[in-house]
């Protein structure tokens, strides 16, 4: 394969080169495939660098070489047929990097069993002047909480201002289970944090933090795990281990140069151990 | 292997002898005489290229038998070749439509080639935007080495140069003549409209003003990194690489053709077979 404009700079405030994307999805992808396998992905892409405008790409754009895996879905969203990209390997992955897609979002479910979800989701995003900090007392506790009923939660940081909390689960309940347990934990949480809030109405609350159980759903996705965000600082969705998310945590640290460095990968094996959900 | 393959066509010549990088050619013959006239002063000059433009040249030969290629002007429609008694010019009045001049026409519209540099100021040298400098000529005095000396001692003293125009060929210069190693050199100019305005790019106008603390590390830097431009720090490595490709040819010695990687790509690589390392172990 042959790479294109690789002096491009993609982000203008760090110097950050097309060719250094291309770097860090090479570095990141053993950790990366794993989970972005057999998942219709979302792309955003940033071909003029992140500080133009980009577009998010569902289809597998036109040139779209034909050893890139893809699966053709009915998109209740675009009602249409889309022909969505299967990121399941290494060649595939940089290919995308290639094509300045910064950001790759990806289903809770995958392709074989798409109703039913083997990841449920908390999305913990503070709304000014509630903080990062306000964000991760909300995760531990939310995590508390998860390993009150037994369950094993994983953490990784948004790479925007929140956090992502994430159970790996057996593939049993549909979207619609999840999403309802979900937002219970949300409502329990809220009754004992005052500055929680789980409900839709409410998700814009100055100095709160909304605990999103929404994207437990058909349809939606989650930025990967380790995937870079389109933000001046070229922050990465990065998997932490619980004992890391404490005050002082600064998720702008964990950027396109840093994350490739961390010797572990905290989520390493997430998907063999996937706990059994129980809704009562 | 070099092979070292004489043309048929054109008399077998000595090998051309290299000179050093270093020695500077002498030029051998004016290129053009006049006279530089300053109000009822003339100085007989002749002008002389002062700037070389040294990239190695190839000719383009058959690779079969190696025998030089010529060119020929044929005709679109019917692709036979065309005598030069047969061509005219034609200026591209819209797509494939020409309005056709024959040589006469045009040649009534050049510029009269008087032979004179007519002078009509006096300037500093240095004021002048070295981005219109278009290319200098070395002046030699013609016939009057008196008239010659007293333009040259008369600029120096005053540390002027004199502005004014110059016809070579059929193209009109704006032109500067100033003291150069005791010696007058001409410069010919660009026009005003020959050069492009940079303020016409919408970035310039969306600069911001930097940070203070930026601007005072940038500025620093400068100051640290400040010294004196010397052009003999700059060598122009293509050239001496084909150069000494051109000797090895000569030798006999077999060519490796590399593929020249590009940094960046070179880091990919690297990347990219660790990962490859990575991926297997699992």
């Amino acid at each position: 394969m042959d790479f294109t404009n690789l002096d491009k700079t993609l982000f203008t405030r760090l110097n950050i080169k097309k060719a250094q994307v291309i770097e860090y999805y090479i570095k990141a992808a053993p950790r990366m495939l794993d989970l972005l396998k057999d998942r219709p992905i979302v792309l955003t892409r940033f071909p003029d660098g992140v500080d133009e405008k980009g577009f998010y790409e569902k289809d597998a754009p036109e040139g779209t070489p034909s050893w890139v895996k893809t699966a053709t879905i009915y998109s209740e969203t675009a009602k249409r047929n889309v022909n969505y990209i299967l990121c399941n390997d290494l060649d595939t992955l940089i290919w995308l990097a290639n094509l300045a897609a910064i950001e790759i979002h990806m289903p809770l479910s995958r392709l074989d069993s798409r109703e039913k979800p083997d990841f449920v989701l908390f999305d913990v995003d503070p709304e000014p002047p509630a903080s990062f900090e306000d964000a991760v007392e909300v995760a531990i506790s939310l995590r508390e909480k998860l390993e009150d009923l037994g369950l094993k939660p994983f953490v990784k940081t948004s790479g925007k201002k929140g956090l992502h909390i994430v159970i790996p689960i057996q593939r049993e309940q549909t979207f619609k289970q999840t999403r309802a347990f979900a937002h219970r934990i949300g409502q329990h949480l809220m009754k004992e944090t005052e500055i929680v809030v789980s409900e839709l109405t409410d998700t814009k609350k100055p100095g709160k933090v909304f605990v999103d159980y929404t994207q437990n759903s058909h349809g939606r996705t989650m930025i990967a795990p380790y995937s870079l965000r389109a933000v001046p600082e070229a922050t990465v969705s990065c998997p932490l281990e619980w004992r890391e998310v404490k005050k002082g945590l600064k998720p702008t640290e964990l950027n396109l140069f840093t994350v490739v460095k961390r010797e572990n990968d905290p989520w390493k094996g997430i998907l063999e151990n996937r706990q059994k959900l129980e809704v009562k | 292997m070099g092979k070292r393959i004489k043309a048929e066509t054109q008399p077998v010549t000595e090998t051309k002898t290299e000179k050093t990088e270093t020695e500077t050619p002498v030029p051998k013959r004016p290129i053009w005489s006049g006279s530089i006239t300053i109000g009822l002063i003339n100085v007989p000059i002749k002008l002389y290229p002062m700037i070389y433009d040294r990239a190695v040249a190839f000719h383009f030969l058959h690779k079969v038998d190696g025998q030089p290629l010529k060119y020929e002007r044929v005709c679109t429609k019917d692709g036979k070749v065309v005598p030069w008694n047969e061509v005219v010019k034609g200026y591209e009045v819209t797509k494939k439509e020409f309005v056709v001049f024959d040589k006469k026409e045009l040649d009534a519209v050049k510029p009269e080639s008087d032979s004179r540099i007519r002078v009509n100021k006096f300037v500093d040298y240095f004021s002048i935007d070295p981005t219109y400098f278009h290319t200098t000529y070395i002046l030699m005095p013609d016939k009057s080495n008196d008239a010659y000396s007293l333009l040259l001692t008369a600029l120096k003293k005053k540390g002027k140069a004199c502005a004014g125009k110059i016809t070579l060929r059929t193209k009109e210069y704006p032109a500067v003549v100033h003291a150069y190693k005791d010696t007058l050199v001409l410069t010919t100019l660009r026009y005003a409209y020959d050069i492009a305005d940079p303020q016409g790019f919408e970035e310039i106008k969306k600069l911001k003003e930097p940070e203070k603390a930026e601007l005072d590390l940038a500025v620093k830097i400068i100051t640290d990194l400040s010294g004196e431009f010397d052009i003999t720090e700059y060598k122009d490595t293509y050239r001496q690489k084909v150069k000494e490709l051109i000797q090895k040819k000569l030798k006999g010695e077999r060519i490796v053709v590399e593929k020249p990687v590009k940094e960046e790509a070179r880091e990919l690589m690297a990347a990219l077979r660790e990962t490859l390392k990575q991926l297997e172990k699992k």
